[in-house]
């Protein structure tokens, strides 16, 4: 498994250079900073179980007590569905720290990686890191 | 429709328990006729399948499954593991090649121009390499292949009914296969020029021709060792080999790109992505 470990990641990269696909289904990671996680904590506004991925929206006090809205694309309903979330695995009113990829021009959103919950359990949306590599061994089997 | 033989005495019988019965209707049945009797001799298509590998269930991409794009151990006849070499292309794709090679190291990720982001589905090969699985159905004169992303839909036809030179092109191209042995063999022809053959170069001829040789290396690991050609792009035919995880126990998920997609690429190949929320969300 160590092994795996290690050799799938830098395989991936080279597959997905020469076959002709984005790490994500479909479009480049071209505007997140990719791969430099960042830390939030807000509130869910609203998490979207949609194609072609889904959305969380985070609320957060900004400057001045005036509330800022957040935007995180993730993976699809199909991907972290076979990744231990579900539609219902995020509510609006819950306060969540979320780590994610930031958008590259400062705007306030970015890729989701994970979320953890207000009882402690984290979820994670990209298993085996950004490149996408390998599930942990919990959910290899999918459910 | 399935006939099945029924003894001569057994229909007597039935007969006679019907008149016994009071009822006269067997009498007017009409009698099997020599076309139903010719129908009948035919062999079922459906049986045919059940001479078919087995490769039931849901195959996802092997690097995204955690595997290595490599063969199982032990697998004979794999195809050979290792990085391909890369592609040797005429000189005007060399050079293109080349730019986007050398724009993708200074600026990594961010030059993937295709359509995709626009919800334009990808066409073949790299239809095949999407991160959502696909899975298989087999019927008779016919494998269909029914990919999540983009909830495409590829048919091989395997009978003849289909000719690539009768048909316009499309995404998926026109697919024609043929089992040898247990590899399935498809050769596709007539997929949109604007479409990638490659990453990194957009567009084609109408010469582009897709071979697949799709086969079970393990019972848990499909290989589809794919070869792509065009004189006007390939000096030589490019072949690459990639695996598949298989999950018995996933099912495929709609995919409807316009759902809610805040992603974008313009006509400079510059992706966007927007904050906006629709109206109510």
């Amino acid at each position: 498994m160590k092994l795996k470990t290690l050799i799938a990641p830098a395989l991936a990269g080279l597959a997905a250079a020469l076959i002709g696909v984005s790490a994500s289904a479909h479009h480049s990671t071209a505007m997140f900073d990719w791969g430099k996680e960042k830390k939030l904590e807000g509130t869910i506004d609203k998490f979207q179980w949609t194609q072609p991925h889904t959305f969380i929206w985070v609320k957060v006090p900004g400057k001045g007590g005036k509330e800022e809205q957040w935007g995180f694309e993730g993976m699809s309903p199909s991907w972290l569905g076979r990744h231990e979330w579900s539609s219902r695995s995020l509510q609006a009113g819950q306060k969540v720290s979320l780590d994610y990829y930031p958008l590259r021009d400062g705007r306030q959103g970015g890729f989701f990686v994970r979320v953890k919950m207000p009882d402690g359990k984290t979820l994670e949306a990209l298993p085996g890191g950004p490149g996408r590599g390998p599930p942990p061994p919990s959910a290899a089997s999918g459910k | 429709m399935k006939y099945t033989l029924v003894p001569a005495t057994l229909v007597a019988v039935a007969v006679t328990a019907a008149m016994l019965a009071g009822c006269n209707n067997a009498a007017n049945a009409p009698a099997p006729n020599a076309a139903a009797a010719s129908e009948a001799a035919k062999p079922n298509p459906y049986a045919e399948l059940n001479k078919l590998p087995d490769w039931s269930g849901v195959w996802e991409p092997a690097r995204f499954a955690g595997r290595p794009n490599t063969p199982p151990a032990g697998a004979a006849g794999a195809a050979p593991s290792g990085p391909p070499a890369p592609p040797k292309l005429t000189p005007e794709y060399a050079a293109k090649y080349a730019a986007f090679q050398e724009k993708n190291r200074k600026t990594p990720g961010i030059n993937f121009t295709t359509q995709v982001a626009n919800c334009v589905p990808p066409g073949l090969p790299s239809s095949m390499n999407q991160p959502y699985p696909f899975e298989f159905l087999f019927t008779p004169g016919r494998v269909t292949i029914l990919i999540e992303t983009y909830s495409m839909v590829r048919r091989v036809y395997l009978d003849g009914q289909v000719k690539p030179e009768e048909t316009d092109a499309s995404y998926q191209g026109t697919s024609i296969g043929h089992w040898e042995g247990d590899t399935l063999v498809v050769e596709t022809t007539n997929i949109l020029p604007e479409t990638s053959p490659l990453q990194g170069i957009i567009g084609h001829s109408d010469q582009f021709k897709v071979t697949e040789r799709i086969k079970l290396e393990d019972p848990e690991t499909l290989a589809i060792q794919t070869t792509v050609q065009d004189p006007t792009i390939f000096v030589e035919p490019y072949t690459t080999t990639s695996r598949y995880a298989r999950h018995k126990d996933w099912h495929i998920y709609e995919y409807v790109c316009a759902q809610n997609n805040h992603d974008s690429v313009d006509e400079h190949g510059n992706a966007g992505f927007s904050l906006e929320r629709k109206p109510g969300e």
